[in-house]
């Protein structure tokens, strides 16, 4: 994405002061969301999320692993990001690293919960098999396809399908081995325990530029931004985490009211979601 | 019939499928039939006439003493050459286009234009009129103030002068021409966009300048007179100095006033996704089409960003199968 020349630059800011976008959209409006589940045979679940040329695909594999000395009671997630080049060429070789590795601490941030495990959109308790010696390693990675501004959105979207699409194979613990031993165990290759994606929350990111603030920038409208603040929203409507992005500061108050705004948009955007994915189960099962 | 909506990413429903493909299925149907064995994809043979002797242009190979194609797209001859040319590929330039780029350096007294071809394009300086409208030599104080006229990431228009012996060149020599502000920009792929006789359009009834680039650049802006723009930069010209420091320190509320109206801006990006629409299906941009598009989403009183969606998509494929078929008919 290259510059803009001036012109288009106050074109972009007086639609946005306008409340009517490049592609018409209001300020809060969204693109159209697009889910496909299982794209990725080999992982354990996987989905593929586009808003609008912003194309992102998620896969998340588990493994068996022992639990940390600290949790004995918890299983691990771990989340990567990685910034195709195909995306955009200043991604070539190195050059997607920082934003990639924003993007996964901003997710972290937003979907893992602190670092006890508490609050996490995830149940890590329901990731153990063995207290203390074996629990599930998930291991969740994202592919930043082709990017047109929201990427944050896109990726926290496609986590939460590719939850959804997740399947944990069941495992039957060879009983009778003794305390300090590792325990023998047979995993299934049959049956599959569904995750309970409820918990996990949506990313509603507000960008503000001039005076107002957008959700779902195109990367054009990103270009123009001061400062954008991520908001992670669950289904009860309670925020999950927070994270502010840009150099140019912010009026406590605005801040609060982008929360409340992030609210009611999140909860359009948490049906609208669930619709897709529902139907993107569906699709793939006939 | 599959492969033909493949290529279209869209969520559809069921029923809007088969509609799709009913429709896709009627314009194939009303496509001239002579030059389907002109259109080759990988490994196709290319049938030609050995003994008159064939010169192999770009796209194609040897095989076992059998010409095949090497790319996917339409065959054509000229003489003793053969050479396919690609259907999806960067823009080709020809003489006396109109192509719309962007300006990614200012140099030694030229522009270079990034106007999706395999290299940038050069705009020389002496090939521009000059804003006083005299036709004289260029001087170096001429030189000197070139960001004056286009900066880097101005969008310009300009005409295809022919290739020089570094590279591709344009040039602005008509009022019509030069930079384009209060608007925004579309990017498609160039061969939606076929040479006609008129590229600049003026829509009087929305107040709004298309003006369509072979390149596949096209730009959608507020109607702006020419002749304003000639008064306008013959005060850059005098005064540049003082008028450089202004562009940046406007105040937000002087910024405000000077927006382009809310209802201009409606029908700029209703017709921004009109054409948006017209990509999204791979068919020909042209006015004719874009104004059946607004008035189409005018008449259903539809909301402008509803038009990217696909019950709208699929509502102007059938239109648009409906629309040749008619034509057909009349001829």
């Amino acid at each position: 994405m290259g510059g803009l020349s001036l012109g288009e630059k106050h074109f972009i800011q007086g639609g946005i002061a306008q409340d009517l976008r490049c592609d018409g959209r209001k300020r809060l409006a969204y693109r159209p969301i697009y889910v496909e589940t299982g794209v990725i045979p080999q992982a354990n679940g996987s989905a593929r999320v586009r808003m609008g040329a912003t194309d992102v695909i998620a896969s998340v594999k588990a493994e068996l692993g022992k639990p940390s000395l600290l949790q004995p009671d918890k299983g691990k997630v771990s989340i990567y990001i990685d910034c195709s080049s195909t995306a955009e060429p200043a991604f070539e070789g190195r050059g997607g690293d920082e934003l990639a590795t924003e993007l996964s601490v901003a997710l972290q941030r937003c979907l893992l919960g602190g670092k006890s495990g508490a609050g996490a959109g995830i149940d890590l308790s329901s990731l153990i098999v063995v207290e203390g010696k074996i629990c599930w390693d998930l291991y969740i990675d994202g592919l930043v396809v082709s990017s047109d501004g929201n990427l944050l959105d896109a990726l926290g979207a496609s986590i939460k399908a590719a939850l959804s699409n997740t399947g944990i194979p069941r495992v039957q613990v060879a009983a009778g081995t003794a305390n300090d031993e590792q325990p023998e165990v047979d995993v299934s290759d049959e049956e599959f325990l569904q995750f309970d994606t409820s918990g996990v929350p949506v990313i509603v990111t507000l960008t503000k530029v001039g005076r107002h603030y957008i959700v779902d920038a195109t990367s054009e409208e990103e270009s123009q931004m001061s400062s954008a603040v991520s908001i992670s929203v669950n289904r009860q409507g309670h925020i999950c985490g927070i994270t502010k992005r840009g150099g140019a500061a912010l009026d406590p108050s605005i801040i609060l009211d982008m929360i409340s705004v992030a609210k009611h948009v999140s909860e359009q955007v948490i049906n609208k979601l669930d619709s897709e994915i529902a139907s993107a189960e569906a699709q793939e099962e006939s | 019939m599959e492969k033909e909506i493949r290529g279209i990413q869209l969520p559809l429903s069921q029923t809007q499928k088969v509609r799709l493909k009913k429709a896709l299925e009627l314009l194939q149907s009303l496509s001239l039939k002579v030059n389907v064995d002109a259109s080759v994809v990988v490994a196709d043979t290319i049938t030609v006439d050995h003994e008159d002797g064939v010169l192999k242009g770009h796209g194609t190979a040897d095989l076992n003493g059998e010409v095949v194609a090497t790319i996917c797209g339409v065959v054509e001859r000229v003489n003793k050459l053969v050479y396919v040319r690609a259907l999806r590929s960067r823009y080709k330039p020809e003489v006396g286009d109109i192509v719309i780029g962007r300006v990614v350096e200012v140099a030694q007294k030229r522009w270079r234009l990034e106007i999706n071809y395999c290299q940038d394009a050069v705009l020389m300086l002496s090939s521009m009129n000059m804003p006083d409208g005299v036709q004289r030599r260029r001087t170096a104080v001429d030189e000197l103030n070139m960001r004056c006229i286009f900066e880097e990431n101005d969008v310009v228009c300009a005409e295809v002068r022919g290739f020089q012996h570094d590279g591709l060149h344009l040039q602005a020599r008509s009022r019509k021409y030069g930079k384009l502000t209060r608007g925004q920009l579309l990017t498609v792929s160039p061969y939606l966009v076929k040479r006609q006789k008129q590229h600049f359009h003026h829509l009087e009834e929305f107040g709004i300048d298309l003006i369509l680039g072979c390149n596949g650049f096209i730009w959608v802006g507020e109607h702006i007179e020419a002749t304003d723009d000639m008064v306008e930069d013959q005060v850059n010209q005098s005064d540049p100095q003082v008028l450089l420091p202004g562009k940046n320190s406007v105040s937000l509320e002087e910024q405000e006033k000077s927006y382009t109206t809310l209802e201009t801006r409606k029908y700029i990006c209703r017709a921004a996704n009109a054409i948006r629409v017209l990509s999204t299906l791979g068919f020909n941009i042209t006015l004719e089409i874009i104004k059946g598009i607004i008035d189409l989403s005018l008449s259903m009183n539809l909301d402008i960003h509803d038009m990217l969606g696909s019950e709208f998509c699929v509502l102007v494929a059938e239109k648009e199968a409906e629309r040749r078929s008619s034509n057909k008919k009349k001829r």
